[in-house]
């Protein structure tokens, strides 16, 4: 799983590529870390190369949208592939996460 | 297919890879992506949690009978039946959302069934899903 953050103004971009699983998750976690700091944050998480994940990596989204949320800012997923949506709607995380 | 690991602290990967491995496996990638992550939800189930001392051993087989692949994952750890826990509240807003607990309630989305017993001091999880 290759994690890419770079700022683009205000924005903090994300990009995903490859399986995000138990082999990779507390890495995963650590590469983020940033993110979990600051004030008002605004960020967008391209996940079009993101292949799969399991709920270790539901896990971290799930952190990463409380921590977001609790510093009033936003965080969107996008491009998510059917089967990577498909995770995220049995388990009701499409209703807590902004996914587009 | 059937293969045995000992020990398998660290080891969920190479776990999981020989299932996916297994000649067993159909090709369908939507398939797949949903094999792999029941077994992964299980594999890692139970290198965390089954075994007091951290280590001990996971057999994983494979086989197909007619339309219908099945997949028996069996540990020696203490007796759990993780199809007992209660399913999470999938309806919770963020604030309520508890981090974790979505492991096995995702292989039992995936799968068309997925049974548990407990047989000569082994937890046996069986999941089935029809292939064709």
């Amino acid at each position: 799983m290759n994690v890419t953050i770079y700022n683009e103004g205000r924005q903090t971009k994300v990009v995903l590529d490859g399986r995000l699983d138990t082999t990779n998750a507390d890495q995963f976690q650590k590469d983020i870390a940033p993110l979990m700091e600051g004030a008002d944050p605004d960020i967008e998480i391209d996940c079009e190369k993101m292949e799969y994940t399991s709920s270790q990596g539901l896990r971290i989204f799930l952190m990463l949208q409380k921590s977001v949320t609790g510093r009033g800012g936003k965080m969107v997923m996008k491009r998510m592939s059917p089967q990577v949506k498909e995770v995220f709607d049995i388990t009701g995380f499409s209703h807590i996460i902004t996914i587009v | 297919m059937e293969k045995k690991f000992n020990p398998i602290e660290g080891k969920s990967g190479a776990i999981i890879e020989s299932v996916m491995n297994s000649n067993d496996i159909p090709s369908d990638e939507s398939l797949q992506f949903k094999l792999r992550l029941s077994v992964e939800e299980v594999v890692e189930n139970i290198v965390r949690y089954a075994y007091e001392s951290g280590n001990g051993f996971i057999e994983v087989s494979t086989s197909v009978d007619g339309d219908t692949l099945s997949i028996r994952i069996k540990d020696g750890g203490k007796p759990f039946n993780p199809l007992a826990k209660k399913d999470p509240d999938v309806n919770a807003s963020l604030e309520e959302r508890q981090i974790g607990g979505l492991g096995i309630f995702l292989c039992k989305q995936m799968m068309d069934s997925v049974e548990y017993e407990y047989t000569e001091g082994c937890n046996v999880l069986t999941m089935k899903k029809i292939i064709k």
